[in-house]
This record gives structure tokens, C-alpha cells and sequence, in this order.
């Protein structure tokens, strides 16, 4: 165990640095222009640019600027010249709202992808597996921005005028430390949003999965032993079946953090680290978009590693189960 | 955003799509006197019975058509191009009244449900069917290319990888983590943006920054280890088969045992794999387009077209309305016609979407 | 470019333009009252004034206003857009100012700090102030003449955007490129003891005075450093000072007991309201509901398009509701610029052409009628304006009617241009990108092939001024900096032209414009040389010279929520909305 832990540290660390070499690739290297200009902002004057041009490095070898970048990036030291803003306290600023979208958005829809997959096994093949597998299919196949701007249109703003009252706020977010009962309502409809899609991907992989499992052989051993059906199910099916849609879970979440939450947060105007790049990329502001690619990269890395690793944990321990049901 | 499909998920989780050259017949196939048949044989037979997949798949067809005819409407119905803006005095009947196309106060119009302006006009007067057509060629356009990027290079590496091991399955699994760890929306918009500043000059190949080259490029990258994993997953299972082994005792050197023993067995998983690729691709591009990384003015494309659309929700809704539902039905089309044909090809499901 | 304007607040950014080393030049939010306007009674509740009536509103209170994005800095020495200058106007008074009235009365100036107008020498290169006796600042430190030179030393050395316009005092080339911030201008002279302050200019300037009550000059303490104050404002002369200020969430003014003590021309009222909150709200259709539900009370930004219809059917003129919302043109001009250094925009008849052919209807609706179609380009409330010229004598037909395309083609025909190519420039603030598209395709049906190109807001106006990119033509506009048409004519003056960071964009290069400029620099008297300024507008804009194609002037806002006395608020020509004007209606 601890050899495997080490190598794929290591090889998390390789990819990292990778992962840095890509972005400052991207961002420096590629486009054309001069790199000082770009970064100026609205207002660029001679010495502005020069002092852009002087403080990361652009004068130098590629090697060097990189070192620059990286170090920037590291210390916190990184500028936007359109804001006047640092970088690095923006997205520090903008992550406990991404994190309260994400997080309670996985929740959402890890407990009704599972819900609606098992749901679906059990009554596969009838109508109503027909029909609820073509209403998750719905639910993959529309754009999280779209239907996040039609909900918070429809639903935040149309149906409070209707109604008089606000059932659901038009956008925005309000501090939990200031208002907890406003904090959760402003975060209903984006979590709505932003699960509707996961819960269509795990509703049909957990039914695949229980459906497989189902004809294994060891349930079938479970059921001739004379174990009762919601036993097996439970213990046997459901266990099994959440394995690999943990693991899974484990990544989208990362992805979402990283990066993935940009359009909800957009749309209902949540101001989390998404929407700051999504601004920056407006903008065309290079440090934020820079600092977000390259962070939102980094997690998705480190919390894949780990995910490897608690999986590598877990499995051993799962076959010894299974093997004494 | 379709974030991982199950049939696009990592190498661990999710159902593991494996077609085997075995094929377990259903009783019902083993009656009919399938027994023996090949394995494309059976697929397309199971699929032809599969009526909702070939009906979405039918669905997916008349929806390309009908963006191919783009310039069919805008001419002989519409009588407007996707670019034209209308004169601040041209009218147009609708309601039986003449109308402004665009109201004084910037209020465009809603569907007239008749030739011109049959679903309404944009805020600069733009005639919106003549866009949602002209918008669907190039978003399905962008769609489809990327995704033949994606499927070459994605078979190509995960290939090589697969049955060549060694430093080079090193060296390619980790270029794939790296593009892999750049969460999808992410790259696409750096790469987008960075490319969007100056265009990409690579030697002497020059591509302006407003080219529909760009998207098609950045949604190609970032699909590649979608596809790769599983093809060198695939490869790796398959190198250990007799038949390699026995192509490699007669001497066959390693590129001809990839094409010609390897590569016909993987077509299976591409063919699974590309319209699903496919459907993720075109909600990419109307991602990137909605944040303006994509697709640039004046051409059109459902991303766009959804990001106009949205700062008009409240006087115009029709306009985020309608290019979404178009976006929604063809990507649909194309994930439950993708599931059809990878029930049609995967013995493992045991229960399908039938009638 | 796709991030949607409305969800994020990214609107129609005003953006006063950015300039560099160059003749003096600046772009203000400029606002005139619409002809439709009555006067309507200046709030002027002072305390012990016993002139006026003021609204029938109360003193004091506390009001909530938002602005879409951070002023690009709360110091008066940098700010140089309509976000920054509408605050600071009322928290630092230069040594000349105009009166807080709406229309041409609040374009005319009148002594600030200073105790009269300046005395200005007869060769026109030397003017003399005397600062007013017993003024403090609002942290009660004393005001001293030598205040002046150190606010003018903070513009140049902080490298200013305004600092153009300070390098026609004698002596100010030479302080900037010593770089030693405690060096002396050799061209400003002052006493504290007599508080005189002398000013020698390089060459003559008609517009100094008004150089002299730009924000730039608003006076701050001697001892300010020579740093961006933007966290903690410096304390100035005015009605109200800075208390709080949070960079990209929000500032605060309060108003400062005592000002009418000071004394001050009384075109200079105190104000009304205690405490005026800004936030910064990056959505405004957010704001704009927030105003229409009376939980903000002002938004400095006009309700997008999206919300606008619904704003003026409940609280418009001919609203349901009371009113509460109005707009008035400024005095701006929006045009697009004709490079005559490149085809086809080299031959007058395609410039002529494109006059013809641009559908000004069209354009005012892509601001959602906020646009006042015109065909000048001095703008209107400018001295030297004309409004027949701009309306109904215009060369190419009446701006509100529709375009003679047939005379457009015509045009282009004999010019041989059909199907010449052309890129149109243009930036992806809202409706900017829009305008451009519509403007391409105008071209396009005049028998050019254009295309367009969208950059961002960020970096449009520093690429199309910059002579590698040879810019055909494109998007632009001017808002004044102060009322005189020096501040307009330089964006058309050959000499202006330089390689980088040029505003004339079409470089336009005409000896008879140039030398009348240069003529009428020397002018003191602007009521005297209006109509030469108007004749010149018309040489400039008819044909043959056709040297950009206008299309009209911009319109604004005033918004406020129903707890604020509508009839007392005053929008003025050059600072736009005036805090200080504003009251409650009645206490709560």
C-alpha cells in the first residue's frame, strides 16, 4: 500500500508540473502580441508596460519567465492590471461560494442519482424505466447555462411577479455568516441546475451497475442461501454498484471545483471563483484566468490522487468482504 | 455541459464498456437461427428493433438537413440572409399589422409564424430561423469535425499506448492526465481565449483569431483522453489474444499488427463512442460560445445565439428559448441513438430500450 | 463576446478615453438636458439661505446608489471616468468650477476656490488667481496656495491620463522626465501668504480656464503622497468627503458640516442628504430592479435594454407610476472613423458614400433609443453647436429619416468600389458590438465587403490607434471633457496624429482645419467664435472632406428610487447626476 501511495505522489507531482508547463504555454507562449501590452490593462502607459514587461521577465528566456510566472502564481503575487485586484485573494474570495455550490450540489445529486438509478433497476424494462431513462437523457442533453438562465428568469423573476412574493430570488448570493435562511434560498435554484445534469450520468451508470451486478454470481449464491431480497440488495447490489459511482463522484466533484461550476455561477450571479474567470475572460485579462486555469487544474490532480489512492484502500478490503457473504 | 457520460468515464467506474467477440444471444435471437451470425450482423439487427433509438436517430438526420437547407430557407421563405439588418423603416406584417422589426424603444419582435421573421428577429433584426439554421450548420459543423480530430488522434494514441507499453504508454498517459486534469470548460476557454487574442501561428500555418479552425481545435484536444483511455484500455486486453500472438510469431512488425489485427477490433468502441462524442462536443461549443471563447461575430451558432438570447429574457424570451430547445432535441437525438447502437453492440446489457 | 451584459452587469461601459502624451484632450461625460426638460427648481435647501425654495424636500438622511463596476480610481489626481468623476466632483473643488445647473448655465465657470476668475495676461500665456481667505479642507486643515502646485505635481508624476492637459504650463515637460516628485514647475508660482498663484503656459490656450476646473485641479492637501490614494481618498473641498471606501464593494460620502461657511460662489450649494452609500453591483439588471422596487435609490448606469421598456411603461414620463425616470442627451458625439490613409476610405467619394448610407434609426435602436440621431459633430450644449446642421440641414438628409441608399451606391459606383474590402472594428462592450455588426452590414449594402472585428473593451482603442493595425474604419465616440470644442477638434487635428496611442483615428490631416484651429486656440472670447466653430463643423463633416461618418449623440439617465424628490434632482452638462442636488421627500 505504501508503495503505491508514494509512486502515484510521484506521479501526481510529474503531471503537476506538466500541468503548469501547459498553462503558462497557453497563456504565454502561444499568442501572438506583445505580452507586456496584453497584460496593461485599459490604461497602459510607457512605464506601465515596461514595469509589466521588467517584473515578469518577459525580456527573458522562456525558461525564466516560466520560473517568474510560477513564483508569482505561488506567493501571491499576481496583479490584474485591469482590476488593480490580487489575483490570488480574489479566488480565495470567490471560493467558499463555489464550494457551497458544488458541495451541496454533489450532495444533491449523488442522493437523487442514485435514487432514480436504483429506482430504475428495479423496474427495468417497464414503462416507467422507459420513460425516466429518456427524462435523465433530457437532463444530460441540456446546457447547464441555458436552463440555469431560463430558471432563474422563469422561476426567480416571472413567477415572483406573479406571485407577488419571492419564492425564488432572482441571482445573486448572500453571505451564510450574514443570513443563513437567505444563503440557502439563493443557492436552491443553482443547485437545481447544476445537478440535473449529474443525476441524468448517475442515475444510468448506478443502473447499469445494479443491473450487472444483479446476475453476478455471488448474489445469486446470496439469494439460494436464502438471503431476503432487500438484504441482497442492500448489502450486496448497493454496495457493489456505488463502488465505482463513488469513485466517479469523487471526480466530477473535483471537475466542478475546478472549474466546471463557471456557467451556473455566471448565470445566477453567484460571484464564486468560476464567475471571476468568466469575467477576466471578458476581459481578455490574462493573470486571473492564468491563476484559475492553473489552480482549477491543480485540484482536479491532487483530489484525482487521492481518490486513486482511498479506492486502492478500499478494494482490498471489499473483496474480503464479498468473499465471506 | 455533459461532464463524463458512463460510457466516456475513466478507466475505473462506470459500467466498463467492453464488446466482446462473443456474443451471447438472447433466447429469443437464438430461435430465430442467429446462432453464428457476425457481430455487426446481430448489431444492426438489434438496433433495427430498437424503434425509439432509430426514430432519435431519424430525428438527428432531419435536423442536420434541415441546417444543410439553411440557405434554401433564407432565400426562397425568409428572404433574408443571417447577416441582413433590416432599414429602421422596414416593416413587417405580423398580427395583420405592420410593424417595426425592431420597435423604437430596441424591443425586436416575436414569431409571425410566417415566412419572413417566422420565429421573430434578434435584437439587431436578424431574422432568428435564418440564424438557428445557419447557427446549427456551424455548431454541428464545429461538432463533427472536432470530433473526427478527436477520433483520429484518440485511436492513434490510445493504440500506440496500448500495444506498444513501455515509455511511449508512459510518455502518452501522462500527456493524457494532463489535458485530462484541465477540467473541460477550463482548457477550452484558455485555449479559446488565448487564440482568440492574436490566432495561432505555427510555422507557416496562420489562423486568425475569429476562425471556426479555433473551436474546432480547442473542443478536439480536450476530448482526446476521453476516447483514448478506453480504446488503450481495450488494446491492452486485446494484445494478449491469440490472434495477436499469432500475427506476431509470423513476423508482422507492430504498426501492421495495430492497423490491421488491433484496429478493426477497437471499431466497435469508436462507433459506440462518436456520436456521443459527437453530442458532448456541440454542448461544449455552445458553452465556449456563450462565454465568447468560441465562435465570433457576426457568424452565428446556438452558443451565441443562447448568450444574446439571455440578455433579452425579459422583453424577448423567445430568443434564449429557441435556440436552446434546438441545442436540447439535437443533442438528445444524439445521446438516446447512442445508446441505442452501444446496446446494439454490447452483449453485457441486459435489458434495453426497446419499442 | 458571450458573457451575457445583463447577468453581469457588463454593459455599455462610458468609457472616458484613455489618453496619453499628446496635445490636451480628455473625453468627458458630458450632459446636457433634453429641450424637453423644464428647468425644474435646484434643491439648494441651505440652512440660512433664505434666496430659494428648494424641492419639497427635507434635509438630511440616508441613501443606498450602486454603480456597475469600481471607479477606476477614487483619487482625483487619476480618475478620468464618468464612475470616478460623478463622486469626486462634489468632495474636491479645483480653483475654478461651474455652477451646479442644469443646461448651458451649468457649462458656464465660475470662481471655485479661487476668489474670481483668473486674470489672464494679454499674450494670453500668463494667468494670475488669488485663492479665497479661510478655506479648510473637510479634515479642517488649512487651505494654502502652494495646495495648488502640489495637486498639479501629483497629476504629472502619478502619470495621470490627465496629464496632457497640464503639460501646457511652462515647466511641467521638465518636471516629468526629471521624475523627482519634489522638484518645482517653474511655470506655477504661488504665495501662501497672499495666496496668489501665478500660472505660465508654454503658448496660449482659449481652453486653460477650463483645463483649470477639470477634477484633475480639485486641491488636496499639500502633504498627499504621491501614490494612488484610491484605499483612503484625501480629504478635499466640497460638500461631501470620502469616510469609507473598499475597493470593488463600496464607498461611502457624508456630508461635511460647515461647508456653506466657506463661503463659496453660491453656483456652489451644499447638499441635502447626510450619507450617500455607493455599492458596487456588477448586475445591473439587479440595480435596475432594485430602483423599480425602491431598495436602491439611484443606479449610474441606464437600465439595459432588457429592462428598459419596463422601467418607462411604470415610472417613465408617461409612466403609470410617478415619474422617476428621465433621460437627457450629452454632450457627445458617437461616429465612426474613416481612415483616409487607406483604401477605399482614401477617396472622398466613399467617404461621402458612407454618410449617406448609414441608417441612423437603426443605430439609435440598438440603444434601445438612447441615442439621439445626429449628423455634427460638435455636440449638442457644445458652444459652436448647431442644431438646424445637425437635424434638417444636414448634407446627407435629415439623421432621423431614412438613409439615401440609392445615392450611396451611386456614389460608390463612380468611385469605382464596389466590393472593396473592408474590416470594421469594433469592441464587445454592450451595444457596442451590435452597432458594429449593423454598421458592417451597411457597408455591405452600400456595395463594399466588409467584415467585422470585435476586440475587448480592454484593448480596442489602444489597437485602432495604433498605425500597424491600419484600422479602415471602426467604432468610436467622444464625450466632453469641458465645454469647448478644443476638447472635440483635436481628435481631428493633423497634429495630433502619432504612431501609438493616436486618437485621431482616421488621421485626418487638413491644413484649413488645422490652421483654424490653431487660429481659434488663440481666442479667448468663445461666444465671439462660435459660429466660426460651427462653419467648421460644417467644412468638416460635408462634402467633399466627409472625413467621418456621425450618427448621433448619446443619451442618459437619471433614475432614482420614489423615496427621492425627483423635481430637485439635476443633471448637469459635464458631471452628469449632482449628488448634492438631491433630496428625500419627507423624513422617515
Amino acid at each position: 500500500m505504501a508503495r503505491f501511495v508514494v509512486r502515484r505522489l510521484v506521479s501526481m507531482l510529474i503531471v503537476l508540473f506538466a500541468v503548469s508547463l501547459v498553462t503558462f504555454f497557453i497563456f504565454q507562449v502561444l499568442p501572438n502580441g506583445d505580452p507586456a501590452v496584453r497584460m496593461a490593462g485599459k490604461q497602459p502607459n510607457e512605464t506601465q508596460i515596461e514595469a509589466i514587461r521588467e517584473e515578469w521577465g518577459f525580456d527573458e528566456p522562456v525558461y525564466v519567465q516560466y520560473a517568474t510566472t510560477m513564483e508569482k502564481l505561488f506567493t501571491g503575487d499576481m496583479i490584474s492590471y485591469f482590476t488593480q485586484l490580487n489575483v490570488v485573494e480574489e479566488i480565495w474570495k470567490g471560493l467558499p461560494r463555489t464550494l457551497a455550490l458544488a458541495i451541496g450540489a454533489a450532495i444533491l445529486w449523488m442522493a437523487f442519482g442514485v435514487a432514480l438509478g436504483l429506482y430504475t433497476a428495479m423496474r427495468a424494462g417497464r414503462v416507467s424505466d422507459t420513460l425516466l431513462t429518456v427524462l435523465a437523457l433530457i437532463g444530460i442533453s441540456m446546457p447547464v447555462f441555458w436552463i440555469g438562465a431560463l430558471m432563474n428568469h422563469y422561476l426567480g423573476f416571472e413567477l415572483t411577479k406573479t406571485l407577488g412574493f419571492e419564492l425564488f430570488p432572482n441571482g445573486g448570493y448572500v453571505e451564510f455568516t450574514e443570513n443563513p435562511l437567505e444563503w440557502l434560498h439563493h443557492l436552491i435554484l443553482p443547485w437545481i441546475a447544476l445537478s440535473i445534469l449529474f443525476i441524468g450520468v448517475y442515475s444510468r451508470v448506478l443502473r447499469s451497475n445494479v443491473l450487472d451486478t444483479m446476475n453476478q454470481d455471488y448474489v445469486r449464491t446470496a439469494r439460494a442461501k436464502g438471503v431476503s431480497e432487500r438484504q441482497v440488495l442492500l448489502r450486496h447490489v448497493l454496495r457493489n454498484s456505488l463502488i465505482p459511482v463513488v469513485t466517479l463522484w469523487g471526480l466530477d466533484f473535483a471537475v466542478v471545483i475546478g472549474g466546471g461550476a463557471i456557467l451556473t455561477e455566471t448565470v445566477f450571479n453567484l460571484q464564486g471563483v468560476g464567475q471571476y474567470a468568466a469575467d477576466a475572460i471578458g476581459q481578455l485579462d490574462v493573470p486571473p484566468i492564468l491563476a484559475v486555469t492553473m489552480f482549477g487544474a491543480f485540484f482536479v490532480v491532487f483530489f484525482n490522487a487521492i481518490v486513486d489512492i482511498v479506492y486502492a484502500y478500499l478494494d482490498p478490503r471489499i473483496r474480503l468482504e464479498e468473499s465471506s457473504a | 455541459m455533459a461532464a463524463r457520460d458512463e460510457t466516456l468515464g475513466p478507466d475505473r467506474g462506470g459500467s466498463e464498456f467492453s464488446p466482446s467477440l462473443e456474443i451471447e444471444l438472447t433466447a429469443e435471437e437464438r430461435r430465430a437461427g442467429l446462432a453464428g451470425a457476425g457481430p455487426y450482423r446481430l448489431a444492426a439487427r438489434r438496433l433495427r428493433r430498437n424503434r425509439i433509438a432509430l426514430s432519435f436517430g431519424g430525428l438527428f438526420i432531419v435536423l442536420v438537413l434541415a441546417c444543410l437547407a439553411a440557405p434554401l430557407w433564407a432565400d426562397h421563405v425568409a428572404h433574408r440572409d443571417y447577416r441582413d439588418i433590416p432599414g429602421s423603416s422596414e416593416t413587417v406584417t405580423k398580427g395583420g399589422e405592420e410593424v417595426f422589426v425592431v420597435g423604437l424603444d430596441g424591443v425586436p419582435i416575436g414569431p409571425t409564424w410566417r415566412g419572413e421573421y417566422f420565429l421573430g428577429a434578434d435584437g439587431s433584426g436578424r431574422d432568428v430561423m435564418v440564424r438557428l439554421l445557419y447557427g446549427g450548420r456551424n455548431s454541428l459543423l464545429i461538432g463533427i469535425a472536432a470530433t473526427l480530430i478527436t477520433t483520429f488522434l484518440g485511436l492513434a494514441i490510445g493504440l500506440a499506448a496500448g500495444y506498444l507499453r513501455g515509455w511511449v504508454d508512459n510518455a502518452l498517459s501522462r500527456l493524457l492526465d494532463v489535458i485530462w486534469a484541465f477540467p473541460v470548460i477550463l482548457l477550452g476557454i484558455a485555449l479559446g481565449t488565448a487564440l482568440a487574442l492574436g490566432g495561432l501561428k505555427i510555422g507557416p500555418l496562420e489562423v486568425s483569431g475569429s476562425s471556426l479552425a479555433i473551436p474546432v481545435f480547442v473542443i478536439a484536444v480536450v476530448y482526446i483522453p476521453y476516447l483514448a483511455r478506453p480504446i488503450r484500455g481495450e488494446v491492452l486486453a486485446l494484445r494478449e489474444k491469440e490472434f495477436v500472438e499469432a500475427a506476431r510469431a509470423q513476423g508482422q512488425g507492430p504498426l501492421r499488427i495495430m492497423f490491421s489485427e488491433i484496429g478493426p477490433n477497437v471499431v466497435t468502441t469508436l462507433i459506440v463512442f462518436f456520436p456521443l462524442l459527437v453530442a458532448n462536443a456541440v454542448l461544449l461549443e455552445a458553452a465556449l460560445s456563450f462565454l465568447g471563447a468560441g465562435v465570433q461575430a457576426p457568424e452565428p451558432s446556438w452558443g451565441t445565439m443562447i448568450s444574446d438570447g439571455v440578455d433579452r429574457v425579459v422583453s424577448a424570451p423567445h430568443l434564449a428559448v429557441v435556440p436552446g430547445v434546438m441545442l436540447v432535441l439535437t443533442v438528445l437525438a444524439l445521446n438516446v441513438f447512442g445508446d441505442g447502437v452501444r446496446d446494439a453492440l454490447d452483449p453485457r446489457a441486459k435489458v434495453r430500450i426497446e419499442h | 463576446m458571450g458573457v451575457p451584459a445583463a447577468r453581469t452587469g457588463r454593459g455599455e461601459v462610458i468609457r472616458l478615453r484613455e489618453v496619453v502624451r499628446s496635445r490636451p484632450s480628455g473625453k468627458v461625460l458630458g450632459v446636457l438636458s433634453a429641450l424637453a426638460l423644464a428647468a425644474g427648481t435646484i434643491g439648494i435647501a441651505a440652512c440660512g439661505d433664505d434666496d430659494d425654495d428648494g424641492g419639497d424636500g427635507v434635509e438630511g438622511g440616508e441613501i443606498k446608489i450602486a454603480q456597475t463596476s469600481q471607479p477606476d480610481f477614487l483619487d482625483p489626481a487619476l480618475s478620468y471616468t464618468v464612475n470616478g468623476w460623478e463622486p469626486m466632483w462634489l468632495v474636491y473643488t479645483p480653483l475654478l468650477a461651474y455652477p451646479h445647473e442644469e443646461g448651458t448655465a451649468g457649462s458656464e465657470l465660475i470662481p471655485g476656490l479661487a476668489e474670481d476668475l483668473p486674470e489672464v495676461s494679454e499674450d494670453g500665456t500668463v494667468y494670475t488667481l488669488t485663492l479665497r481667505d479661510g478655506l479648510t479642507y473637510s479634515d479642517g486643515t488649512e487651505v494654502k496656495a502652494s495646495d495648488f502646485e502640489h495637486t498639479i505635481k501629483r497629476v504629472l508624476n502619478l502619470e495621470s491620463g490627465g496629464s496632457p492637459f497640464y503639460l501646457a504650463i511652462d515647466g511641467a515637460e521638465e518636471y516629468l522626465e526629471d521624475g523627482d516628485p519634489d522638484a518645482d514647475i517653474s511655470g506655477i508660482e504661488t504665495d501662501d501668504a497672499t495666496g496668489e498663484i501665478t500660472i505660465t503656459l508654454v503658448e496660449p490656450d482659449a481652453a486653460f480656464s477650463n483645463v483649470l476646473a477639470m477634477n484633475f485641479a480639485g486641491l488636496v492637501p499639500g502633504d498627499t503622497p504621491f501614490k494612488n490614494m484610491t484605499e483612503d481618498p484625501p480629504p478635499g473641498v466640497g460638500s461631501y468627503e470620502f469616510t469609507e471606501s473598499v475597493p470593488n464593494r463600496q464607498f461611502v460620502m457624508e456630508r461635511v458640516e460647515g461647508f456653506e461657511d466657506l463661503g463659496l460662489d453660491e453656483g456652489i450649494p451644499p447638499a441635502s442628504i447626510d450619507k450617500i452609500t455607493t455599492e458596487i453591483i456588477k448586475n445591473i439588471d439587479q440595480q435596475a430592479q432594485d430602483v423599480l422596487a425602491n431598495e436602491l435609490d439611484y443606479m449610474q448606469d441606464p437600465p439595459s435594454p432588457d429592462l428598459k421598456p419596463q422601467v418607462v411603461e411604470e415610472v417613465g414620463p408617461d409612466g403609470i407610476e410617478e415619474q422617476r425616470y428621465e433621460e437627457f442627451t450629452t454632450s457627445s458625439t458617437y461616429y465612426f472613423f474613416l481612415n483616409v490613409n487607406e483604401e477605399p476610405f482614401d477617396d472622398p467619394l466613399v467617404r461621402e458614400a458612407v454618410n449617406y448610407g448609414i441608417d441612423k434609426p437603426a443605430l439609435a435602436r440598438l440603444f434601445a433609443g438612447e441615442l439621439a440621431p445626429g449628423c455634427s459633430f460638435l455636440p449638442p450644449g457644445m458652444p459652436g453647436y448647431d442644431e438646424a446642421f445637425d437635424t434638417t440641414d444636414c448634407p446627407y438628409g435629415d439623421p432621423n429619416d431614412p438613409p439615401d441608399l440609392e445615392r450611396a451606391r451611386e456614389l460608390i459606383a463612380e468611385a469605382g468600389a464596389e466590393g472593396a474590402e473592408v474590416t470594421v472594428w469594433g469592441n464587445n462592450d454592450a451595444p457596442t458590438d451590435k452597432v458594429t455588426e449593423a454598421y458592417t452590414e451597411m457597408l455591405n449594402d452600400i456595395g463594399l465587403d466588409a467584415t467585422p472585428r470585435i476586440l475587448d473593451g480592454g484593448v480596442y482603442f489602444q489597437t485602432v490607434g495604433n498605425e500597424e493595425t491600419r484600422a479602415q474604419t471602426g467604432f468610436t465616440n467622444w464625450f466632453q471633457d469641458f465645454p469647448h470644442p478644443l476638447n472635440f477638434y483635436f481628435l481631428v487635428d493633423g497634429d495630433t496624429i502619432q504612431p501609438t496611442n493616436n486618437q485621431n483615428f482616421g488621421n485626418v490631416d487638413d491644413d484649413m482645419i488645422d490652421d483654424e484651429i490653431d487660429r481659434l486656440r488663440l481666442e479667448t472670447d468663445l461666444d465671439a467664435v462660435a459660429e466660426d466653430w460651427t462653419a467648421l463643423d460644417e467644412y468638416l463633416i460635408s462634402p467633399p472632406q466627409s472625413y467621418i461618418a456621425p450618427y448621433g449623440h448619446r443619451k442618459l439617465a437619471l433614475f432614482l428610487s420614489d423615496r427621492m424628490d425627483f423635481e430637485s434632482a439635476v443633471f448637469h452638462p459635464v458631471y452628469n447626476n449632482d449628488y448634492s442636488s438631491w433630496q428625500l421627500k419627507e423624513s422617515e
